[in-house]
């Protein structure tokens, strides 16, 4: 198992580099579009996705088991 | 002097109860919430790789499917929370599961149900417990999941840990209970399987990040382990020599992903979603998943979202198309959702928000409908629509 070396350089670039936002300059990371995680109709690609893939998980509400699914 | 002392005593007395007149307009309010979710999809999608029929036949299904989540928030304490869906198929493979179900394809349905209790504690804690069944004429299933999160002062931090357990009985439902396990027609003189029993555990770890003003990161690992039955008992397998199996897979695995999440606002109406995870599992699955959605807020109500999906996976150890697997050979499979494949789906969602609407009890929160294609190497090819609602509903408490 070899995750991408360039995606872990990404998260720790990024994790290191963030910057205090106070509260009334919050407006566009507390927009809807900006949540995180899955949004509205969403969530029911991922449910098809978890029964046509062999991958689940990772960030959505979908988790092994439950289902008639791999 | 003196008088200068009765003025500033007249001047702090004053502040001071003005001080408590300011305060005493500041009433302390407690709001009850209802938040309704209603989902309504249909998917179709149809191929000739069927695992029913041992890789090859129809993969023809229709799934028209209704979700409904209500969360109730008594004040900003606790909230309780229902969902409950019901999911009608219509599958022309399971129709070849055998010759009882004559018709033209073998109508099934899903219902599935989940009440979970979340409290807030201190300090900007958060604890949740979930349990809830599923069922499916192929499988009975009883969930409970447990997490906790935490959110740092200022905001710009979050964190969570959650267990989800599933405890999944697959023999076939019979009058509402669970009886024996459905081989293929043909291979029911055997009995292939002692067990009847799945178990799953997923563990997951959320944290997210606010960078700067416009953009927010999130990563998301993972790890579930399942054991039991993990073979579908009615799948068939053909080997070289002609002859035909149940299928058979090792009854633990191990799966490992690890999700990203990095979203930004460009301008003033445009954000850009992006999405990336790496999974691995030791039935031989390594896959990568890269997602694109660009939100735009083509006025202050509508936003479109074109997204775009690309995944692609190595095929499971166990997996070979029809009639290649060996006899020897201990594990095998001829589903295609464990083959070697890549997929692409692409789409558009337009999505309503009201404004103003919240001087009513009740107001929507928005109405989404989402459109998506999706197609995979192998031949197969989906269509799904989506409609999404989401009601709130305001009062306070007396």
């Amino acid at each position: 198992m070899k995750p991408p070396i360039l995606f872990i350089l990404v998260i720790l670039l990024l994790t290191s580099s963030c910057v205090l936002v106070k509260p009334y300059q919050r407006v566009y990371v507390n927009d809807r579009e900006m949540k995180m995680g899955q949004l509205g109709a969403k969530r029911s690609d991922e449910n098809m996705q978890a029964y046509r893939e062999g991958a689940t998980g990772g960030g959505g509400k979908k988790n092994s088991g439950g289902c008639g699914c791999n | 002097m003196k008088k200068r002392y009765v003025v500033i005593g007249l001047l702090a007395s004053s502040l001071a109860f003005g001080q408590k007149g300011a305060d005493s307009v500041y009433l302390k309010r407690k709001l009850h919430r209802t938040d309704v979710q209603a989902l309504f999809s249909y998917y179709t999608q149809d191929n000739n790789h069927s695992a029913v029929t041992g890789g090859i036949g129809t993969e023809d299904l229709q799934v028209y499917a209704q979700d409904y989540s209500f969360t109730w928030s008594k004040d900003s304490i606790e909230d309780v929370s229902l969902e409950v869906g019901l999911d009608l198929i219509s599958s022309a493979s399971t129709d070849n599961i055998d010759d009882v179900f004559s018709s033209a394809s073998r109508s099934d349905f899903r219902i599935h149900t989940t009440l979970g209790y979340n409290r807030h504690l201190k300090n900007s804690w958060n604890v949740g417990l979930n349990s809830g069944i599923s069922a499916e004429s192929d499988y009975f299933s009883v969930g409970a999941g447990a997490s906790i999160s935490k959110q740092s002062e200022d905001q710009s931090k979050e964190w969570s840990l959650a267990l989800q357990t599933f405890f999944d009985d697959l023999r076939w439902l019979n009058a509402g209970k669970p009886r024996i396990l459905i081989y293929p027609e043909e291979l029911r003189d055997v009995e292939w399987f002692s067990i009847y029993k799945r178990n799953s555990y997923n563990l997951s770890f959320n944290f997210y990040q606010t960078l700067n003003r416009r953009m927010a990161f999130g990563i998301y690992p993972g790890v579930s382990y399942q054991h039991g039955l993990l073979s579908t008992p009615f799948h068939r397998v053909y080997f070289t020599d002609s002859s035909l199996k149940v299928e058979n897979l090792p009854q633990q695995r191990l799966k490992i992903p690890i999700g990203a999440q990095l979203n930004m606002f460009l301008g003033k109406m445009w954000v850009v979603r992006t999405y990336y995870r790496f999974y691995w599992d030791d039935f031989g699955i390594i896959a990568h998943t890269a997602e694109v959605e660009t939100p735009v807020k083509v006025s202050q109500k509508f936003t479109l979202s074109p997204f775009i999906r690309l995944y692609t996976q190595s095929g499971a150890n166990y997996f070979k198309p029809y009639a290649r697997h060996q006899p020897s050979q201990q594990y095998y499979s001829s589903d295609y959702d464990l083959s070697d494949f890549d997929s692409y789906k692409t789409g558009l969602s337009v999505r309503y928000t009201p404004l103003g609407g919240n001087h009513h009890p009740w107001f929507f929160n928005e109405i989404e409908l989402r459109y998506a294609w999706y197609t995979r190497s192998d031949g197969l090819l989906a269509n799904s629509i989506t409609a999404f609602i989401n009601l709130q509903s305001e009062w306070e408490k007396k």
